[in-house]
């Protein structure tokens, strides 16, 4: 059988922080055409040893289009924009998402705008994820920011199976909702509950992080939580350990009140590499905090930075 | 049984509490935390965070303990040292946790061999010997229940911050020991929260809290460990 298998049931109903969120949608059923998204990207090298997007199979209302190589540090980058022809998020909604980067192949993922995680009045929206990386294998994912809005519903499950010699920048970046929306919509949805977990290819356990937020049982204005910050970015980072050293080495973290951002970094468990967290008031500073982050992996393994941002995002 | 409750709880017991500041020593120097109400602010969130992580793991093991399961021990003890992310939590965890091993193999002596075989385990590396493991075995060993375990998890928790609070923030005793007895009130809440859970369900955000850790991991501040 092929990595690549039928999707699996996207089903968190037996987690206990969704228990209060299983009513059937009045609209299009849970997970039904259109709102059950899927994608597998598996990129590998080529007979000319140039890294190529080899697998993409995707169902609505997830899109992805052909790799293109417009990174200019490292032009043999096959670089992807994952986007979405339904919008939002919506209640109901069931995603899979598969990314495979074989061995001495590199990929970069990003989506092509934030994601937005809609109001909802019945059930919730989750996704499960696997990332599978071979032997030197380099994956870059750095999506927009998710903005869950007022009583959104969301949960993610992030398998990682990452082999001792591969790299991974792996972001996630949560807005605490649509700050500039009518008076101002910050942590009033329901529920977050996010969890990333990693492994060997032999099965030996690396990390295991959750957080489940939710605003209206806990005052996230306190201080060590969110205190007076509205962006929160956690970046993992699984990395050969003499190369996660070295970016540890150069990664000061930082408190600037003045600017209202700061930044902490740590070894995961096991040795297996960094997590980087990010806290700030406005997605812009906080997406360049984690991508001059990123740039320093990037440099620490392929010898090259992240190009800086184009303008328009 | 009151007596090893007070005994097991106080912070006269000797696993090491008073070390560990939990990334306080840096809100304070960096002027987050400077009064009484940011204490307490900061205070709720570690307590929070320690009964949904560690006082789940404190609860699973004890379980397993009553139960003589010790695959599942030793299970609760790699759960929870894989969910924490960062050195200066494993060291403290695995610390206290092998300082209340090495007790308990002295007080439990006529009892049964658990903990002989779990420091046997942490010795050998088989187990890294974290500290709620290690007081889901002292409870179960002394006949205490699971209730008594968490309010004495907690307390500790709590107590820890608050220890160190008095040494690099300004208040007064007066003003901890109103936040210790202000924050016990949630206590049962926390409890029924976190005897339903299990490995999977064990969660924690503490962003800013995990940022003050870091600078003092990478900092020049050493009145306490890292």
């Amino acid at each position: 059988m092929r990595y690549y298998s039928d999707s699996p049931k996207v089903d968190f109903d037996s987690m206990p922080e969704m228990a209060p969120y299983l009513e059937q949608p009045e609209a299009m059923y849970v997970g039904c055409p259109g709102k059950h998204g899927y994608l597998n990207l598996g990129f590998e090298l080529n007979s000319e040893g140039k890294s190529i997007l080899r697998e993409l199979d995707r169902r609505a209302p997830l899109i992805v289009q052909q790799e293109l190589y417009f990174d200019e540090e490292l032009p043999g980058l096959p670089c992807v924009y994952i986007l979405s022809s339904g919008g939002p998020n919506v209640d109901g909604d069931r995603y899979v998402q598969n990314f495979l980067v074989k061995k001495d192949a590199m990929a970069f993922v990003s989506t092509g705008a934030a994601t937005k995680i809609a109001e909802m009045k019945r059930n919730y929206s989750g996704m499960l994820q696997t990332i599978t990386l071979e032997e030197n294998a380099y994956f870059e994912y750095l999506p927009e920011p998710i903005i869950p809005c007022k009583h959104s519903r969301y949960i993610s499950d992030t398998k990682i199976v990452a082999d001792a010699t591969a790299t991974l920048v792996y972001s996630e970046i949560y807005m605490g909702g649509r700050k500039y929306y009518k008076d101002g919509e910050l942590f009033q949805y329901d529920i977050l509950s996010v969890c990333t977990h990693a492994e060997r290819p032999d099965g030996e356990q690396l990390f295991r992080e959750k957080f489940i937020i939710d605003p209206r049982d806990n005052d996230l204005r306190l201080i060590g939580q969110m205190h007076d910050f509205d962006v929160f970015a956690n970046v993992v980072v699984l990395a050969p350990k003499g190369k996660a050293e070295e970016v540890y080495a150069q990664t000061e973290p930082f408190y600037d009140k003045e600017n209202r951002l700061a930044a902490g970094i740590t070894h995961l468990p096991n040795q297996s590499g960094l997590l980087f967290k990010v806290l700030g008031m406005e997605p812009g500073p906080v997406k360049k905090t984690v991508r001059e982050f990123a740039s320093r992996v990037r440099m620490a393994v392929k010898g090259k930075p992240i190009p800086a941002e184009f303008p328009w995002r | 049984m009151i007596m090893h409750l007070l005994q097991f709880t106080d912070s006269a017991f000797p696993v090491g509490t008073f070390s560990f500041s939990n990334g306080l020593e840096t809100a304070a120097h960096i002027g987050i935390v400077h009064d009484a109400d940011t204490l307490e602010q900061y205070t709720r969130s570690v307590a929070l965070q320690g009964a949904l992580s560690d006082g789940v793991a404190a609860l699973l093991a004890y379980r397993a303990a009553k139960a003589k399961d010790y695959d599942t021990i030793l299970q609760v003890d790699q759960e929870i040292m894989l969910f924490k992310m960062n050195d200066e939590a494993r060291l403290m965890l695995q610390r206290m946790g092998k300082k209340l091993a090495e007790l308990g193999v002295k007080l439990f002596k006529a009892d049964d061999d658990l903990f002989h075989r779990w420091i046997a385990d942490i010795n050998s590396g088989k187990t890294p010997g974290s500290y709620p493991v290690a007081q889901g075995i002292a409870f179960a060993q002394a006949g205490l229940s699971e209730e008594e375990l968490f309010a004495s998890h907690q307390y500790g928790v709590i107590n820890m911050v608050l220890s160190a609070a008095l040494r690099c923030v300004r208040v007064s005793h007066y003003d901890t020991q109103s936040i210790l007895y202000r924050l016990s009130a949630d206590v049962p809440k926390l409890y029924e929260r976190a005897r339903a859970m299990t490995f999977r369900d064990m969660n924690s955000f503490v962003p800013e809290m995990d940022i003050f850790a870091s600078m003092h991991e990478k900092g020049q501040m050493r009145m306490f460990m890292n």
